[in-house]
């Protein structure tokens, strides 16, 4: 029997001396290296992006440009700020999100609970995935078309309309890939209990959420960064937010306007703006991440 | 007396079939195992029994499966009422993602139980586990917090406080270390005399200590089924004691 299985063969020593073993250890080295190189790039954009509107915003940033709505001599370097700008993206950002989200949870639960793996559940991700990669331009023109039609005029309500049409597609999406990471067997269980389909949905809704939670952030930086969808429809104004039919201004929208005016001075406060703009997602990215452990405590791994 | 019979049961996933003309009957108030080797579909037959193998994909049931004399497959039979009188535990421990008492309290709150009912119903599940005096003082804690062997007794008492009359075991000490699957296994033994238990098993030891009656299967079809004394004893087909004798699976 011995005699059939194979001799170790004797080492002189356990320090790696082989040229082949030499080879793997260089490999194994130059992709790492290759692959903290990513990272750093990654990192690096970031801190890039964040250290040229610090540099370049933060002399023009103070408490008159966060709390005052901008005096009229504003774009030629005068007095005020951008509240209005910052309360507008504010209520756009936010209208769209619940909206959306009011949209989109149903549409995702459904998906899971009901319609499964059936041809309307893969139309209808189809259909998502195509509404994710058009253009929010195309949204904005497309919401502009309709208000032409209806005779509206820009307003706080299409702006949040529209970006709710831009949020709609990522949110369904992204709830969708969030309730599918819940356990199969979460489903069976339930269902073994004696459960409807409606109660499964809300036992999913249980398990999933604080990733739920971390998609309905995500889906508001994305909505509060937006500028093509709410330029038509949202308008512009320099008066702080009147009302669901006025309209109103936005941050994105705020920062192109200083930036093309032929003042230095104005110019600053573009990056002072994107500055708070960066600011307000930073935070609620940060949100987002510390919110999956907060509300994670009866959840499933 | 019979309270659970399967018919002409033939299962297919997609153009495979699963289980081939499966007729067996199951005695009531009696512990019931089914063994036989991976894939022969002995979990197939289980889940077909309360209607769950029906959410896989692509899946075909033909035949019948009379509770009480009732086909469970019968258009009109509300898959709900089936679920309720017919109790599944898992494999894997799973509680649902709330608190030790709500796990309990889960299947009593859909059928509109009023709130003294279900806390009675759960303290007397809890210590018919024997799981009460480890979790009194920490009711509301997540039921994740608990230990394997503790989960699985939990999943116990929240199954059988629906109040089903069968009670299915999907292989359920297989993912616990050696004590715990001992504690569950006694508890299942002492269900013995209340509950119709039919459990999925490839232990055949297990089977051996826990089971009044043995079904053997093989490649989806039911080879043997006899009581257990004369199944481990004197088994009649010839596949049977190449599987007892451990030559074949």
């Amino acid at each position: 029997m011995s005699e059939r299985i194979a001799a170790p063969i004797p080492q002189a020593s356990i320090q790696p001396k082989s040229l082949h073993l030499k080879r793997r250890h260089l490999e194994e080295a130059v992709f790492v290296a290759l692959m903290r190189l990513c990272m750093l790039s990654a990192a690096a954009a970031l801190s890039m992006i964040l250290a040229v509107i610090l540099w370049r915003g933060i002399g023009a940033l103070s408490i008159e440009m966060l709390l005052q709505p901008p005096r009229g001599s504003f774009y030629l370097g005068g007095g005020g700020g951008i509240a209005n700008a910052i309360t507008g993206s504010v209520l756009l950002a936010s209208g769209a999100t619940v909206a959306s989200f009011c949209l989109a949870t149903p549409l995702a639960l459904y998906l899971h609970v009901y319609a499964r793996r059936s041809r309307t559940a893969i139309w209808v991700r189809l259909t998502l995935d195509v509404l994710w990669g058009i253009p929010s331009i195309v949204y904005g023109a497309f919401g502009f078309t309709v208000m032409v039609f209806l005779g509206l005029r820009a307003s706080l309500l299409a702006g949040m309309i529209t970006l709710t049409l831009v949020v709609l597609p990522i949110l369904g999406r992204t709830l969708d890939e969030v309730l599918s990471m819940a356990p199969r067997q979460l489903l069976e269980t339930g269902f073994a209990l004696g459960a409807m389909r409606l109660e499964i949905a809300r036992l999913l809704l249980r398990q999933t959420l604080p990733g739920l939670f971390t998609a309905l952030l995500l889906a508001f930086g994305r909505g509060i960064g937006d500028a093509a969808s709410v330029l038509f429809t949202a308008g512009y104004t320099d008066n702080m937010p009147g009302g669901l039919l006025s309209p109103v201004a936005s941050l994105p929208l705020a920062v192109f306007f200083q930036l093309s005016a032929p003042f230095p001075a104005v110019q600053e406060r573009a990056y002072a703006s994107a500055l708070v703009l960066t600011i307000i997602i930073l935070v609620i990215s940060l949100a987002a991440h510390l919110s999956m452990h907060r509300l994670g405590r009866y959840v499933v791994r | 007396m019979y309270s659970l019979a399967v018919r002409q049961l033939n299962v297919w996933y997609g153009q495979q079939q699963a289980l081939r003309n499966i007729n067996v009957k199951f005695s009531e108030r009696r512990i019931s195992a089914i063994i036989g080797p991976s894939g022969c579909g002995k979990s197939t037959l289980l889940k077909s029994l309360n209607r769950l193998l029906e959410l896989n994909e692509n899946v075909r049931i033909e035949g019948q499966v009379l509770l009480d004399g009732e086909d469970i497959y019968a258009p009109d039979v509300d898959v709900v009422e089936v679920r309720s009188r017919i109790g599944l535990l898992a494999q894997k421990p799973f509680p649902l993602p709330m608190s030790i008492f709500d796990n309990v309290a889960y299947g009593l709150r859909l059928q509109g139980c009023s709130q003294r009912e279900i806390a009675e119903l759960v303290e007397a599940q809890l210590r018919a586990v024997g799981l009460w005096e480890e979790v009194k003082d920490r009711l509301k804690a997540p039921a994740t917090r608990l230990s394997g062997g503790q989960q699985q007794r939990l999943c116990l008492a929240r199954t059988l406080a629906v109040r089903p009359e069968i009670l299915l075991c999907d292989e359920s000490t297989a993912s616990l270390d050696p004590l715990s699957a001992r504690g569950v296994e006694e508890l299942l033994a002492s269900l013995r005399n209340h509950y119709t238990i039919i459990m999925v098993t490839h232990d055949i030891d297990q089977a051996r200590r826990l089971a009044d009656d043995v079904i053997f299967m093989w490649l989806g079809e039911l080879i043997e089924q006899a009581p257990a004394a004369q199944f481990f004893s004197a088994p009649q087909a010839e596949l049977t004691q190449a599987y007892l004798m451990r030559r074949i699976g």
